[in-house]
């Protein structure tokens, strides 16, 4: 099954600012499989966006990345590509759906020629043509009355219906990868499960893979295969999404899982995960996370963990899972969700 | 659209009215008598008073002359006998507006151009030295760079004529580039910021996410959308440029209103300096309607009613 169409390698992201060097993004490495979504998640400043802005080229000038670092899509190195490379490969081959649709659109062009546009760059297509498509594009998100709206401007859309000519924008021209940075965090709460849907319903027609960026666990259930946790510029954990969210190990997934407010949640008891993410102009040695972490072996501050393997899809970046670690009982919820997997586990074994 | 512009023109009748009222009344004010010949004897007073109506009760003044002015008469001049201001200011204005315009159009357009290209190099050497020119174009003032090219391109390397107007397009080329620095220093900072706004955009990162190259990307998307705010600022500058130019038409001996205008204070020529006030607000209002009207054509959020 295993049929990687991206494989990001040793990628290092960092930021040359009068203040310093700011190390956004610390030896990630991953593979999106074909047909495939993959989650990734993490706190705001972990890494996520600029790892999108990385996939798309589209990183500020003073963006540094050393040569070791590989973003290896159909046998070339994207990170080797020339501007006007990057140019047949931006909203061709990865396409991308932006966060906020109120901002995302350009308020001064009609909606269908918006959508039109990547159609007439990479199809070439002349604007009859390309307009006529975008119609079609419009229908396929779900714009009722299409062609009367083609000639709309953004401000006469809700958001909702911004963000689906959004996703239309990101597959005018079939992209094999798509990413969506936090599609649906700007929207509504009844609107973003119908975009999700859309999402989904679009990739089982076209087959396209999917990098869904988001904060939200809640969401990511719904739509991934699989799940990376980033935690200040690292992937952390990754696994499939049922051995994320039922067998966690890091004590960083159990944070966010536990930060998940849930029906059981009691009034007032919403729980975080206490302090701030390190600052990466300078970031500890050892575990980033263990200032905030409870669990925390004394290891953890000198030197990093590597990643210790749970399952042939499941990785864990915490000495926790060192022969050597002391056993740790992790929070209720996580313990609950542990005997959940183990039910898991054994329906699977029976049928 | 059309209703809306009918409204603003009655509205902007109506502001001239006021404009009419307001500067009928400072005329007032103003201490001093156009009549200030030592020679004039008390009877020649009356007498020159009974000519142009002085000597009517105050509000048979203002009636008379808002009468006029409705039909386009401002009275007669008391510094050019004879002269009424209506046909002063139709001999001058046209050639104030197209020193003007020709100044205009150069200024914007080199604005654009040096702003989008400031912009695009954000915080590199063309942006610094774009940056040191427009500085300098605010603030050396337009009759010292109107002596600098008169010097240059007049003196030193005689290319153009440096006076008159009206027997060649060459006579009109270094006052129109005196003009235009300042509208063209003005409108390159303000492209500059403008477009750095855009480009750093979401609907911009969109673009560019889309595959279009840096040129299509402004070209399409962040020039539209920096144009709508710089517009609000050549509306009025227009206003100002159309409506001469006082030390510029003095340095190339150029027979415009700006001169005429400054003249008139001094001399008390009350119908010439209310005539010529008139007009002004009148452009003014009538640049602004159209900056309104092409703001509405270029940003759809903006509707007319």
């Amino acid at each position: 099954m295993s049929n990687p169409i991206l494989k990001v390698e040793n990628l290092h992201v960092n930021f040359n600012t009068y203040a310093g060097t700011v190390q956004a993004i610390r030896d990630v490495s991953f593979d999106l499989n074909q047909g495939e979504t993959l989650a990734i998640v993490g706190e705001s400043g972990s890494g996520k966006s600029v790892t999108t802005k990385t996939l798309m080229g589209l990183n500020a000038k003073n963006a540094l990345i050393p040569d070791n670092s590989r973003l290896m899509f159909k046998d070339r190195n994207l990170l080797d590509l020339t501007e006007e490379e990057w140019q047949s490969v931006r909203g061709n081959e990865i396409a991308m759906i932006f966060q906020d649709p109120m901002t995302s659109l350009d308020p001064t062009m009609r909606i269908g020629m918006q959508i039109a546009e990547p159609l007439m760059k990479h199809r070439k297509m002349k604007k009859e043509a390309a307009l006529a498509r975008a119609l079609e594009l419009m229908k396929g998100v779900g714009i009722p009355n299409a062609e009367e709206h083609i000639n709309d401007y953004p401000h006469q859309w809700s958001g909702g219906m911004r963000q689906r000519a959004v996703i239309a924008i990101a597959l005018a021209v079939d992209p094999e990868i798509l990413i969506a940075d936090e599609p649906t965090t700007a929207l509504d709460v009844t609107i973003q499960a119908q975009i999700l849907n859309l999402m989904k319903e679009l990739q089982k027609d076209t087959g396209s893979s999917i990098i869904f960026i988001t904060h939200d666990l809640g969401v990511v259930a719904g739509m991934a295969n699989r799940v990376a946790v980033m935690y200040a510029g690292k992937i952390v954990e990754y696994g499939t999404v049922d051995e994320i969210f039922f067998n966690p190990q890091h004590p960083y997934t159990w944070g966010l899982l536990n930060s998940m407010p849930t029906t059981d949640t009691k009034v007032g008891s919403l729980v975080a995960i206490p302090g701030t993410p390190p600052d990466l102009l300078d970031p500890p040695t050892g575990d980033a996370f263990a200032s905030r972490n409870e669990y925390a072996l004394a290891i953890d501050l000198k030197e990093e963990p590597p990643f210790f393997r749970v399952s042939d899809t499941h990785y864990a970046a915490t000495w926790l899972l060192d022969e050597r670690a002391p056993k740790v009982t992790p929070p209720v919820q996580i313990q609950k969700r542990w005997t959940r997997w183990l039910e898991i586990q054994g329906q699977g074994a029976q049928s | 659209m059309w209703k809306y512009i009918l409204k603003r023109l009655l509205l902007l009748i109506f502001t001239l009215f006021l404009v009419v009222t307001a500067t009928f009344f400072l005329m007032q004010i103003m201490p001093g008598t156009p009549f200030t010949n030592p020679k004039l004897t008390p009877e020649a007073i009356a007498q020159l008073k009974s000519t142009y109506g002085l000597d009517l009760p105050l509000w048979q003044q203002y009636l008379n002359y808002l009468i006029g002015a409705a039909h386009g008469d401002f009275g007669i001049s008391f510094q050019y006998q004879n002269q009424p201001v209506s046909m002063l200011i139709g001999q001058r204005l046209p050639i104030s507006a197209q020193l003007g315009a020709q100044a205009l159009v150069v200024g914007v357009i080199a604005g654009l151009f040096m702003g989008a290209a400031s912009a695009r190099n954000k915080n590199n050497k063309i942006d610094g030295t774009l940056g040191i020119i427009s500085t300098l174009g605010i603030s050396i003032p337009s009759f010292i760079l109107g002596i600098i090219l008169v010097y240059l391109f007049g003196f030193k390397w005689p290319l153009f004529p440096v006076s008159g107007w009206g027997d060649s397009f060459s006579q009109t080329i270094l006052p129109t580039l005196a003009l235009a620095m300042s509208p063209a220093a003005i409108t390159t900072r303000f492209v500059r910021s403008e477009m750095i706004e855009s480009l750093s955009s979401d609907y911009v990162q969109l673009a560019k996410a889309k595959g279009l190259s840096a040129k299509e990307v402004v070209n399409q998307h962040a020039y539209r959308n920096s144009m709508i705010p710089v517009l609000t600022l050549i509306g009025p500058m227009a206003a100002g440029l159309l409506t001469g130019s006082t030390l510029i038409e003095q340095i190339f001996s150029i027979p415009g209103i700006g001169q005429q205008f400054v003249l008139s204070i001094p001399s008390k020529d009350f119908p010439v300096i209310m005539g010529t006030t008139i007009v002004y607000s009148a452009m003014l209002m009538v640049m602004i309607l159209i900056t309104d009207i092409l703001t509405a054509i270029i940003d759809p959020r903006v509707r007319l009613q």
